[in-house]
């Protein structure tokens, strides 16, 4: 067997296994968890539970005018990466082809031209949130292993992607191979690390939402 | 069918392949240096072929070939630059170049061939000589 | 036997001339991505040189090889690459069989030995002793060892020999293996391609005997000149494929199109040979042209790769029960860890509310 064979096979086998397995333990734990009643009393005005934290979770998709240009740029290059991210997975024909293999779904794609324009800026809206990161004394501090190595295993699909794409660098089984583990470590990681926020996210931020809601706060 | 459209673009190797033969016929116009280019090899359309074929031409001379398949040998316009097509089994191309030379080698007879001609032309003429008086 | 005889002496005792010779120089050359200059030299290299003893043995294939070969029946300019060489054993074309073949073959080996070129097609079974395969009562792993200890080279023509081939995908139930696996002291060159396109078969015969050495291999063994380039590489179809236009399925208003196949399970990316550039039938099409993605056949495993339609870009494998089963045991672990984390909870109301009692 080799490399490409093993990637397409075996190391997606094991890495959408383990992928799943973590994503239904996280969660699930943390679903499950026993939680203290909030045994305060409700404002008379305050939204129910589920809007609260539609709501909480809206508030935290801008950044208020308050915050420096440094914060809000950070925010705004967050958005780049994310949209280019979806962009990218969703809008080339190959990886729909991916997602058609598993589900059965596909829809029309997008023209490979523009999908490696916006993976290219895609990458570079990577490197600038490192360099943020990196060049921020708060950031610097706060930000730990999990941090970069979750940053380093998002950041290597799309370049591994652009690579293969482009036929750069080396044979093409070996870039298309690179770039399938690069997919199979990302999806092992993704429970585990900082990428799990992709299905935390809504989970905090509606939780704030609420809890100050409830206090007539809108956070 | 659509697919074969793109076989009827030129892409302009035509014109390069002309410059090529340019500097091969001067360097054979002033050192005797024959040349050859070997047409399957580029990556030519159909229609780089016919732009390649119109513009050379046609001179004084052409022959046709008959063994192991049909070759259609021409001289271009151009004295010294000739067009070889080699076809195999059922008119198939199976080579084609422009030689730029004061004739293709392939024209010539070879001198095994002429030696084996000259041994075997005597023998016939031995064997149907009448008997001496 | 061994020729006394050169080839070009040989031809003119058949009537064919220099410039026959000439002809079918100028055509190897091109497909052989040699300068046209060299055609003359060539001509005059193979007109002094004796034929090349070439035995031939056939193990387990479907022949589809020597067909690929021997695809005309009257002589013409491709033929004359049997002049090049004496084929002084090979079960299909001779017209000795029984005991006279395998006499012929004793004598072919006796003859020429160390001098000989070895051509291999199909795969060797191997398991229990290779009983699987066998002719006269041995097996196909005798006669290739027995006749390899005496050649000066081997060439695996066809995937079967050069890879495993078919006989080699799972299970593998005689225990296929490729012909490098047994040969191991002499040069091996693989020739693969189910089959192989004929020209190359015979370019590369034409290039040893011409040059007198093996041509540059690539790290399978394959002549570079022929399989130096991937079929996407020269793919007619590429534009298609960089701008992102492909077809969905067979037929389909893409496909009409001439779309690139890479949905319908195209694997000319990883793909290398000559099909794209020499083509087939004499250079008439090649699968995608006729408008069927391309297998893959001339690299190793191509038959075992998670199926012909599926992309490359697909999930190859899907185990079912892997999947389906780490799911399961996630859910289990979460709601066990969550009902260990109660349990805590629980433990510690129970030790602590005695003192929350107290409060006044």
């Amino acid at each position: 067997m080799n490399l490409l064979d093993f990637a397409r096979g075996p190391a997606l086998d094991v890495a959408i296994a383990v992928f799943l397995f973590g994503v239904a333990w996280r969660l699930l734990s943390l679903w499950l968890l026993p939680h203290a009643v909030d045994r305060s009393v409700p404002r008379s005005d305050a939204p129910s539970g589920f809007s609260a934290r539609v709501a909480g979770f809206m508030r935290h998709m801008t950044v208020p005018k308050d915050f420096k240009l440094g914060t809000r740029f950070a925010v705004i290059n967050g958005y780049v990466f994310h949209i280019g991210l979806a962009i990218v997975v969703f809008g080339f024909a190959q990886h729909i082809l991916f997602i058609k293999g598993i589900t059965g779904l596909s829809w029309p794609g997008l023209p490979t031209g523009v999908i490696n324009l916006v993976g290219v800026i895609t990458l570079a809206s990577l490197l600038a949130a490192l360099v943020r990161r990196i060049n921020s004394p708060v950031l610097r501090l706060l930000s730990g292993f999990n941090d970069y190595f979750t940053w380093f295993i998002t950041m290597l699909p799309v370049l591994s992607g652009l690579l293969a794409v482009s036929h750069l660098g080396a044979r093409y089984e070996l870039l298309l191979s690179v770039h399938l583990l690069s997919v199979a470590a990302m999806l092992i990681w993704f429970p585990f690390g900082k990428l799990m926020h992709a299905f935390l996210v809504f989970l905090t931020r509606g939780q704030t939402g609420a809890f100050y809601s409830r206090r007539g706060v809108k956070l | 069918m659509h697919s074969e459209s793109h076989a009827q673009q030129r892409t302009g190797m035509a014109q390069s392949v002309l410059h090529e033969i340019a500097l091969a016929l001067a360097q054979l116009a002033e050192t005797g240096a024959p040349n050859a280019i070997d047409l399957r090899s580029l990556p030519m359309t159909e229609a780089d072929r016919s732009e390649l074929q119109e513009a050379l031409g046609r001179g004084e001379v052409s022959a046709t070939l008959d063994m192991a398949g049909k070759s259609d040998i021409w001289e271009t316009r151009h004295a010294g630059v000739w067009w070889v097509r080699h076809s195999g089994s059922g008119d198939r191309i199976a080579s084609e170049t422009i030689e730029i030379a004061a004739i293709p080698d392939i024209l010539m007879a070879h001198r095994d061939d002429i030696r084996a001609a000259a041994a075997r032309l005597s023998a016939e003429l031995a064997a149907a000589a009448p008997e001496p008086v | 036997m061994s020729e006394p005889m050169t080839i070009g002496e040989l031809l003119t005792a058949r009537g064919i001339s220099r410039r026959s010779l000439l002809k079918y120089t100028a055509y190897l050359a091109s497909t052989l991505a040699l300068p046209p200059m060299a055609s003359r030299a060539m001509a005059e290299a193979l007109a002094s040189t004796r034929r090349q003893s070439v035995i031939w043995l056939s193990f387990q294939e479907c022949t589809g090889c020597i067909e690929s070969l021997t695809r005309t029946m009257t002589p013409t300019l491709e033929d004359l690459i049997f002049d090049m060489i004496s084929l002084d054993y090979q079960e299909a074309l001779q017209a000795a069989s029984g005991e006279a073949a395998e006499e012929a073959l004793a004598k072919a080996i006796e003859d020429n030995k160390g001098k000989f070129v070895l051509v291999v097609d199909g795969s060797v079974s191997t398991r229990d002793g290779g009983v699987y395969s066998t002719a006269a009562g041995k097996t196909n792993l005798e006669v290739l060892k027995e006749v390899s200890a005496h050649a000066a080279a081997v060439l695996s023509v066809g995937t079967c020999a050069a890879f495993g081939g078919i006989p080699m995908a799972q299970p593998n139930p005689t225990g296929a293996v490729p012909v490098s696996d047994i040969v191991t002291h002499i040069p091996v060159v693989n020739i693969p391609g189910c089959p192989p396109i004929p020209e190359v078969m015979a370019g590369t015969v034409a290039y040893f005997v011409t040059f007198g050495k093996l041509p540059e291999l690539d790290h399978l063994n394959r002549p570079k000149m022929y399989f130096g380039d991937s079929i996407h590489d020269r793919c007619y179809r590429r534009p298609f494929y960089d701008k992102g236009l492909f077809a969905k399925s067979f037929d389909d208003e893409g496909a009409r199109n001439g779309w690139c196949l890479y949905e319908v399970g195209c694997k000319g990316p990883v793909t290398y040979n000559a099909c794209a550039t020499l083509k087939w039938n004499a250079g008439v099409s090649f699968p995608i042209q006729s408008g069927h993605g391309c297998l893959g056949c001339s690299e190793p495993n191509f038959w075992d790769q998670g199926g012909f339609y599926k992309p490359l870009s697909s999930w190859a494998m899907g185990n079912r029960a892997l999947i389906g089963g780490a799911a399961a045991v996630g859910v289990a672990v979460g709601a066990l860890s969550a009902a260990m984390a109660r349990q805590q909870r629980n433990a510690a109301v129970a030790t602590a509310t005695p003192a929350k009692e107290k409060q006044p």
